[in-house]
């Protein structure tokens, strides 16, 4: 399995670094560059927290498996989305390649290095290069920070711009190519002063500052209208073309995803269980659980009403994972050897489209 | 008889103090009626005003804002009597569900305590019985009940926004004003939600503001939208008329600024940004970005007039089409 694998990352790393002349003989070709980010086999578990009666009555300990077996590698200048239902482990994900959640194991290589089991201290100098956004900018933002503040903070950090007077304009320029235009009307204000899309915008002028080249983003357009969206998608698009950053982003947004991404991962309970090229996994999903979330998505016409395939069954829990696949109790189409055995992520039999890997049996 | 709406919002008008004293109209005339069963969409672009205008019929802002107009739950005026007014209704009869949401939770107690707090303050339920309806609403969105005894942070953000609508659900409001209930939330859970939106709509009569900037979910969840732009309405009609009879250019544009799941064209934005609204705006406040603006745009603002049956825009190209026809 490992064989394929490694030959399948070879063609990818050809075709990502000459688009249009990836044929078979040019596979041999292997960037020297290490990947910016390569995870392996990463597990995030949280413990259970079990109250105090759990505890006396002596319950068994339980743990949330909320990342459970990953890996993914993210070249220079590629945009992958991660995608999946509410609670499949997302934002574990990142939280976890950040360094801020501790992996249970695993490795998260940056640009070559091996971060997990780093202190914080020993983070510093990776995130020079590595910015995250959060999910939540109501949250993340420090309510007693000025704007101004909040965006020069990483440039502070970081040693960046010698004076006042340069940090300023970075910061105005950043703000204002995360769409707060005219940025000195906003530059002053705290974040209760703004609106929701708004502190989103801060958030990402924030990340985006320092130019890194992994950024690792968590809903980063989730409250901005399609109009701001897509300038900023826009911009994130340049940033790869032309500096050559790598993106993570977590998003619910599946055609936002298709337009902008390279690639597209889609995970459930804590597991991918497809990935591949962002409009051919839209266009030709496999996986089942793929197929229900596209078939869900709402369209702008109200005329236009598909009959969705919401699943059924229950919510999936991390805490007891079914046997098996563990899609299988709300599979419209398991069988047998659904519930018995756990199918592993490898190339679809059916569209034999190199990088596209699902893991269904029946895919 | 005409019917009194459950809830109606009049020439409403927000303006919120800056440090340097001077002021920023965020609502600018805002007018929308509301009845039992109703669901409506509040679309716009960032910063438009929305969430400054459930803020506002809430009685929820801060106190650098003034604010104007007339706000009505079943006919009774609220806006005018100040906080004593307000507060008999505000989670009784018309809750709110907070844009982000995910974050309103206090870190230090369970769930299932919080969503248990206002029905012990407004005497609904209590003890066990407060403890099991808190349950039951968590399972309503999706949420297994034996995760009421779990601290926020130990939920995902998705789960934290769906326990949140939970919690405004919990005194059985007649009104439930949503702002951005499911942004950052998976399809399938947004399908989920918005279905049980329509439910509650459906058999308890619940009627429903929904605050979103996402025109798709509008078309799933919605009868009717009001789409507004730089604190006023632009355009409110069905949404039906809104995708297939548009009459204002904002509206249009916004709409093909929505790519498709499976479309090839490049996603294009609305170029320019709306208006500083800490100024004084002369002519139409979108003439700037506009792709259709005429000479009058520059001078006179438009108003907003009835353009099909319970279809309003505020746009000068329909009085000129209505010239033209007579
Ligand atoms: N306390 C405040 N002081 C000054 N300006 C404010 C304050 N609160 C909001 N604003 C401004 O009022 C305008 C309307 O904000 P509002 O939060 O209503 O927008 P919104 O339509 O909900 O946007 P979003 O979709 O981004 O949440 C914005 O330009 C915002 O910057
Ligand atoms: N600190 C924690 N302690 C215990 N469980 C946790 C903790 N953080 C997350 N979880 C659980 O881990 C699972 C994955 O959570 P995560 O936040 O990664 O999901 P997500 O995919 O980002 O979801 P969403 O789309 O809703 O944000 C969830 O079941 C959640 O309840
Ligand atoms: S009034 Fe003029 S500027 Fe405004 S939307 Fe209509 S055509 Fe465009
Ligand atoms: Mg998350
Ligand atoms: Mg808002």
């Amino acid at each position: 399995m490992n064989d394929v694998n490694e030959e399948l990352k070879v063609r990818e790393t050809t075709t990502q670094s000459d688009p249009g002349a990836a044929s078979i003989a040019e596979d041999v070709q292997v960037t020297p560059r290490p990947p910016v980010l390569e995870v392996k086999d990463l597990t995030t578990y949280y413990p259970i927290n079990r109250g105090l009666a759990g505890r006396l009555l002596g319950h068994e300990a339980k743990t949330v498996h909320a990342v459970d077996g990953v890996s993914l590698r993210v070249d220079a200048g590629e945009f992958v989305a991660l995608v999946g239902e509410s609670g499949c482990g997302k934002t574990s994900t990142v939280m976890t390649i950040l360094g801020a959640t501790k992996a249970t194991s695993g490795s998260v290589r940056v640009k070559g290095e091996e971060i997990v089991g780093r202190t914080p201290r020993e983070m510093l100098s990776v995130y020079r290069h590595l910015q995250m956004i959060y999910q939540d900018p109501y949250g993340s933002l420090d309510p007693r920070f000025r704007v101004s503040d909040t965006v020069e903070e990483p440039l502070l950090v970081h040693g960046v711009g010698a004076t006042k007077q340069e940090r300023r304009s970075l910061v105005l320029a950043a703000l204002e190519s995360a769409g707060l235009s005219p940025a000195d009307l906003y530059i002053d204000r705290f974040p209760h002063e703004l609106s929701g899309g708004q502190r989103q915008r801060v958030a990402i002028a924030t990340a985006l500052i320092l130019e890194p080249s992994l950024l690792l983003a968590d809903e980063p357009v989730s409250m901005l209208d399609v109009s701001v969206r897509a300038s900023v998608l826009n911009l994130l698009d340049e940033l790869r073309r032309t500096r050559d950053m790598a993106i993570v982003m977590v998003t619910h947004d599946l055609s936002t995803a298709g337009h902008f991404a390279d690639r597209i991962v889609v995970m459930y309970l804590g597991r991918i269980v497809e990935e591949g090229p962002a409009k051919e996994v839209l266009a030709n999903p496999q996986h089942p659980y793929t197929k229900a979330l596209i078939s869900v998505v709402p369209k702008p016409d109200p005329r236009d009403r598909s009959t969705p395939q919401t699943l059924s069954g229950e919510t999936p829990n991390p805490v007891d994972i079914p046997a098996g696949c563990r899609f299988h109790p709300r599979c419209p189409i398991a069988r047998e050897e659904c519930a018995k055995s756990d199918p592993r992520l490898r190339l679809s039999v059916k569209v034999r489209i190199e990088s596209h890997r699902v893991a269904c049996h029946l895919a | 008889m005409i019917s009194v709406p459950l809830f109606s919002v009049r020439d409403l008008h927000v303006w919120f103090e800056l440090p340097d004293g001077r002021e920023l109209h965020a609502v600018n005339g805002v007018s929308f009626d509301l009845h039992a069963g109703e669901v409506l969409g509040l679309v716009g672009e960032s910063g438009c005003g929305k969430t400054t205008t459930i803020l506002a019929t809430m009685g929820l802002l801060p106190s650098s804002a003034d604010v104007a107009g007339e706000i009505r739950i079943n006919g009774e005026e609220i806006l005018h009597g100040g906080e004593a007014s307000v507060r008999p209704h505000r989670w009784r009869d018309i809750a709110m569900v907070f844009q982000g949401a995910m974050n309103c939770f206090s870190p230090v107690r369970t769930v299932g305590s919080q969503i248990v707090e206002p029905m012990k303050l407004h005497g609904i339920a209590k003890g066990a019985e407060a403890r099991r309806r808190a349950g039951e609403l968590l399972e309503m969105v999706g949420i297994p009940a034996a995760s009421a005894d779990r601290f926020p942070h130990e939920f995902s953000g998705g789960m934290r926004q769906r326990a949140a609508i939970a919690m405004a659900l919990a005194c059985e409001p007649k009104i439930l004003l949503a702002d951005e209930p499911t942004t950052g939330l998976d399809v399938m859970v947004q399908a989920q939600i918005l279905e049980l939106l329509a439910s509650l709509a459906d058999t308890l009569g619940l009627a429903v503001v929904l605050v979103t900037h996402d025109l798709p979910v509008v078309a799933e969840a919605c009868s009717r939208a009001a789409v507004m732009y730089a604190g006023r309405i632009a355009e409110l009609g069905s949404v039906d008329d809104l995708y297939h009879d548009s009459h204002h250019p904002y509206t249009r544009l916004l709409f093909a600024a929505t790519p498709d799941l499976l479309g090839d064209d490049r996603v294009v934005s609305i170029p320019g940004s709306p208006p500083r609204l800490d100024r004084e705006i002369v002519g139409c406040p979108f003439r700037e970005r506009c792709d259709s603006a005429v000479a009058e745009c520059a001078t006179e603002e438009p108003a907003l007039h009835l353009v099909g049956s319970s279809h309003v825009a505020a746009c000068h190209l329909n009085d000129l089409i209505e010239n033209v026809r007579q």
